[in-house]
């Protein structure tokens, strides 16, 4: 193998979900722009399976304060304040390019754009396209994109961030035959999305496998709050091998129902108030609790009904949800769905400054990729938002960041090509690994978690990741690469999660009691790199 | 399961093979996860998924020969996956980035006002689209013309409904092949998203285009003469209302009557194809009523956008069978069949001689020592749901050899007249199909079809109707 620099650019984004096409748009204001993709543009990632919404403060009796509190009270207080701030005063600008650029979102009879209630806000601030919001906004942006002269690689996997001298100059990258090509880069941005996939449910797509944390990891980035996953709580259970798939928040937002098997709507013992609109943690722990304590339905769920709802009302906000459950048999205009928690959101990730400038000069994060925006919980319709807003933001200090016309170093590219070597002549079925991870993850850092499960996990994991992964064949090398990432990221939330020794938000230990709640928790990030890691204590920053 | 599925390394082998595959899988498994399980033991085979829950548009392949997302398709044991018929690049990986390409972008006017709700309503039905290029892979417009394709149609309606775009987007459709596309509604049938492609978006452009002055000449003449005469087609030769009765009694029992809509090609052009109807009706106990003073039913005004004067013609055809009391309206032509069970509010039923006869059960025919094979009428079959009533019909008289596609024979749409090109390229593909099958003969159930496919094809073609008049003719005279 050989691998020449075969593309250069001032901006290399890595993604083209939301983030990461934002990203580009706004980068390429500034110089040449070379966007890679795992997937075919805008088919990967988790931003063209977001259904709900798009959160921005957009109403004279809603306010950018609000919409602040609403994501430090659902983030249990554990979000950087700075990148709150920013989130939710750019929110409603970047939901004004992307009206600009074409996106169909529904609409009041005034013109404006139409929002509804999502869980844990006090106003309805959650802008829409029915419930395929998210599938909107990708298609609005990869217009964009084909009509900028940004330039974009389909299907190609990037394996490795090259660095010189600590700061990141590009990236190795494996293209659709498996041949190993070199990307220099001024300034490279991560917009790699999530990584839900390291457990065996999640809502993800094939592409959420964390592979940015790892990239960055690798390249010497600090991650904080990896530990807070999102567990869902309604991913349907039926049919097994599409377990996880997600059923959208808007279900409840529309009004739908959460019923044990025995008919009871359980809710009301967790959160009287909110009922089935409490927050995700809440209401994930209710499910689970429920399930556990064999109150669950025969396939292992509770039941989400919409039933009483009209049926018009029902195909015209959820028509997503329709057309899927019909097409499993379940018409859920007559019949209740069921549903059970599954992993779909990491609030942790690289650290980054309201620039998204991660601790690693010249490399940027953005999108879910990066942490602190979500804090311990993410609100729905967050997401979409900071796709936006930080995307655009990435995108600006990348291209503005100087020209240094850097080439990697050779030594680190000598490795990568010896690794890559090494899998074709490996003995491991990857997938086989995948799976291995995935179930061990959901059985030892799920929704409840304890310190002596988590550090069994975290040993059975490392023993994992350090298996001969196989590639049959040249065309199998991002596989197995993915397969590696993989790996890495499950072993960084379990080691994040040790480091917090206390429930906050998602991360629940049900073998600490502890007195204080979240508002006056003692500790913030905890933070994890190749040189270093621990847990940060409130006031005093590292 | 046993599954097979096509396997294709071009950079290795020229032609790609089946290979079956016995995996295990969980009830209510999809394709894809029957995908999975194969690479789980075989990891060379290539195929692409994302989302697995139908947003994407990564893995649409071919299951049974039908474009499906494997994603969401339920998996069956003895399946074929196949990939989409576009260019392979490996195994079930097609080439998709040509055909994204030509979806063109919207192109701000700058202001960030969203459109009204009406605006919204009319765009969103065109927004579904996942760009999985299931359609663009059926299109027969697009293997004969330079056409950008159903999914670049439907976004250029998308983008010309949208007060935000700035694009002169009639003009860069007719560019893009709008005259090309037959209305087969191929596309529309094999839509993930079900978005309906010929008539919410190509015909609407075609309306708009008409709206702009950019009709077609050709097309433009048709409207004349639908003002002048009532009817699309030109009087050459005594035409079937000119030599019938407005009541056909049967000849035994009555056992149903139905009003006929006979349609400008079977009135003026193929009259006797009509009369070979009636004989066969008459035969088997349906009263026919034939309102003389009908007029054509409108389908070349939709096809090619020219809606102005529709209304009028609805009116009068309406007008005709209900001021007869007639409950069921049979057409016998594909094309009026559609339109007056698509296009129209009838309060009376609307059924295809197919059905009719069907629905009463025919006197068994003599068989004629024939091999045979059908081709579908795009406006029967995917526009009227008909396939198996006039297959079931044929194999009553003669033997029933298939073709291996069903596809467009080029005459509907306003191609024939606005886009000879095209619409011949694709009747000498169907016929090469025909040939292969060595049939004696083809059969059809539309006037267009017929009269089409006849023009290209050395193979005679016959209306469903007149093969069973011609069975019946040989029984009798077997008695005689
Ligand atoms: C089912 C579902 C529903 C959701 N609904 C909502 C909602 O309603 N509202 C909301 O606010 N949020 C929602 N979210 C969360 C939100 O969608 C995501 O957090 C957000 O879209 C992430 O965007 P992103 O651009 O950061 O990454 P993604 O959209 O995930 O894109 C990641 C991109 O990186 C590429 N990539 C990954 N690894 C590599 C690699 N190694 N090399 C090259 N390319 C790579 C992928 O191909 C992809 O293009 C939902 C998430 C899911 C899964
Ligand atoms: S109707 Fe037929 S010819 Fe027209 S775009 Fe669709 S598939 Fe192509
Ligand atoms: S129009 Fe339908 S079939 Fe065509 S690309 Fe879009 S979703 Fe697929
Ligand atoms: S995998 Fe996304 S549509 Fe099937």
């Amino acid at each position: 193998m050989r691998a020449d620099v075969a593309h250069e650019a001032h901006v290399l984004v890595i993604g083209s979900g939301g983030a990461g096409v934002r990203a580009a748009l706004e980068a390429v204001r500034y110089g040449d722009v070379l966007l890679v993709s795992k997937s075919v543009a805008g088919k990967g990632g988790c931003t063209p399976m977001a259904e709900g919404g798009y959160n921005a403060a957009l109403r004279e009796a809603d306010s950018c304060v609000g919409h602040l509190e609403d994501t430090l009270k659902g983030g249990a207080y554990l979000n950087d304040l700075e990148l709150v701030q920013v989130l939710v005063n750019e929110a409603p600008d970047r939901l004004q390019d992307l009206v600009r650029w074409g996106a169909v979102f529904d609409v009041t009879e005034t013109c404006q754009v139409a929002q509804r209630s999502f869980g844990g806000q006090r106003f309805p601030r959650t802008c829409y396209a029915g419930d395929r919001t998210g599938h909107e906004m990708m298609m609005t942006l990869l217009e964009q994109l084909r009509a900028s002269d940004v330039e974009v690689l389909q299907e190609v996997t990037v394996t490795d961030l090259l660095t010189r001298e600590g700061a990141v100059v590009g990236a190795a990258v494996l293209d659709r035959t498996g041949r190993l090509e070199v990307i220099q880069a001024d300034s490279t941005i991560l917009a790699t999305g999530g990584g839900s996939r390291v457990y065996d449910v999640s809502t993800n797509s094939a592409t959420g496998t964390g592979d940015g944390y790892s990239l960055g990891y690798g390249a010497g980035a600090e991650l904080i709050d990896m530990e807070m996953v999102q567990f869902h709580p309604t991913g349907a259970v039926y049919p097994y091998d599409a377990r996880g798939r997600l059923v959208t928040e808007a279900v409840r937002g529309e009004g739908g129902i959460l019923r044990n098997a025995k008919g009871e709507r359980f809710m009301s013992r967790y959160d009287p108030e909110r009922m089935e609109l409490s927050t995700r943690d809440v209401v994930a722990r209710a499910i689970a609790r429920e399930i556990q304590e064999g109150r669950g339905t025969p396939r292992g769920g509770v039941y989400l009904d919409v039933t009483h709802l009209p049926a018009k009302q029902i195909e015209e906000r959820l028509p997503v949800m329709l057309e899927q459950f019909l097409a499993f048999g379940v018409d859920i205009r007559k019949e209740p769905m069921e549903v059970s928690p599954t992993a779909h959101h990491f609030m942790g990730g690289l650290r980054i400054t309201p620039s998204c400038q991660t601790t690693v000069r010249c490399l940027f994060a953005c999108g879910e990729v990066a942490g602190g925006v979500h804090g311990a919980n993410r609100l729905g319709g967050n997401s979409l938002a900071e796709t936006q807003v930080f995307g655009k933001r990435a995108g600006e200090a990348a291209g503005r960041a100087p020209s240094r016309g850097q080439h990697p170093e050779q030594r680190q590219l000598d490795l990568i090509e010896r690794r890559l070597e090494g899998l074709l002549s490996g003995m491991v079925n990857p997938v086989s690994v995948e799976r291995k991870v995935q179930l061990a993850m959901w059985k030892g850092a799920g929704v409840f978690r304890t310190g002596p499960e988590l550090t069994q996990t975290l040993t059975e994991v490392e023993k994992l990741g350090r298996k001969k992964l196989h590639a049959a064949s040249k065309l199998n090398l991002a596989e197995c690469m993915t397969v590696h990432h993989l790996c890495t990221t499950a072993m960084l939330v379990l080691k994040s999660a040790l480091l917090r020794p206390e429930s906050r938000g998602a991360h629940v230990r049900t073998d600490l009691t502890q007195a204080h709640d979240a508002a006056n928790s003692p500790y913030g990030h905890t933070y994890l790199s190749q040189h270093r890691s621990g847990i940060e204590m409130k006031g005093g920053k590292p | 399961m046993g599954v097979r599925v096509f396997r294709l390394n071009p950079a290795r082998e020229k032609e790609g093979k089946f290979r079956t595959y016995h995996v295990e899988v969980q009830e209510g498994a999809r394709v894809l996860h029957v995908l999975h399980a194969i690479h789980a033991e075989d990891p060379t085979l290539s195929y692409r998924y994302c989302c697995g829950t139908g947003q994407c548009g990564s893995c649409a392949v071919r299951v049974d020969g039908e474009p499906k997302l494997a994603c969401m398709t339920e998996a069956r044991d003895g399946m074929t996956v196949e990939p989409l018929n576009l260019p392979v690049r490996k195994d079930l990986v097609v080439e998709m980035e040509p055909a994204l390409a030509q979806i063109a972008p919207l192109l701000p006017k700058g202001q960030a006002e969203c459109p009204a709700q009406e605006q919204i309503a009319a765009i969103k039905p065109l927004r579904d689209c996942i760009e999985c290029l299931a359609c663009v892979s059926v299109c027969p417009a697009m293997e004969v013309a330079e056409f950008a394709g159903p999914t670049a149609m439907r976004q250029g309606m998308r983008l010309a409904l949208d007060p935000r775009d700035s694009g002169g987007r009639i003009p860069e459709a007719i560019r893009a092949g709008l005259f090309t596309c037959t209305t087969c509604q191929a596309c529309w049938k094999v839509c993930p998203k079900d978005i309906q492609i010929p008539g919410k978006a190509i015909e609407k452009l075609r309306a708009l285009a008409n709206r702009e002055g950019l009709t077609l000449p050709r097309h433009l003449e048709i409207v004349q003469l639908v003002k002048e005469t009532g009817r699309t087609v030109p009087r050459t030769e005594t035409s079937f209302l000119e030599q019938v009765d407005e009541v056909i009694e049967p000849a035994g029992p009555v056992k149903a009557t139905v009003g006929f809509f006979v349609g400008c090609m079977y009135n003026l052009r193929l009259p006797k194809t009509a009369l070979d109807a009636i004989e066969v009706l008459k035969r088997n106990g349906v009263r026919v009523i034939i309102p003389h003073e009908q007029v054509c039913c409108g389908s070349p005004l939709i096809r090619t956008g020219q809606l102005e004067y529709l209304p009028t013609l609805q009116g009068k055809n309406i007008e005709c069978f209900t001021s007869r009391g007639i409950d069921t309206v049979m057409t016998m032509c594909a094309g009026c069949g559609s339109t007056l069970k698509n296009d129209y509010r009838t309060p009376f039923t609307v059924k295809d001689v197919n059905e009719i006869l069907t629905e009463i059960g025919i006197e068994p025919p003599a068989r004629l020592p024939l091999t045979v094979t059908y081709h579908d009428p795009c406006h029967l079959l995917r526009g009227q749901g008909i396939r198996d009533q006039p297959r079931a019909l044929i194999r009553r008289v003669a033997d029933l050899k298939e073709m291996a596609v069903v596809k467009c024979c080029g005459a509907g749409g306003g191609t024939r007249s606005g886009a000879p090109d095209v619409s011949r390229a694709l009747a000498l593909k169907r016929d090469e199909e025909i040939e292969k099958t060595g049939a004696d003969c083809v059969i059809s159930s539309c006037p267009f079809c017929e009269f089409h496919i006849g023009t290209f094809s050395e193979t005679p073609v016959k209306n469903v109707t007149t093969l069973l008049l011609e069975g019946y003719r040989k029984k009798d005279e077997g008695k005689a």
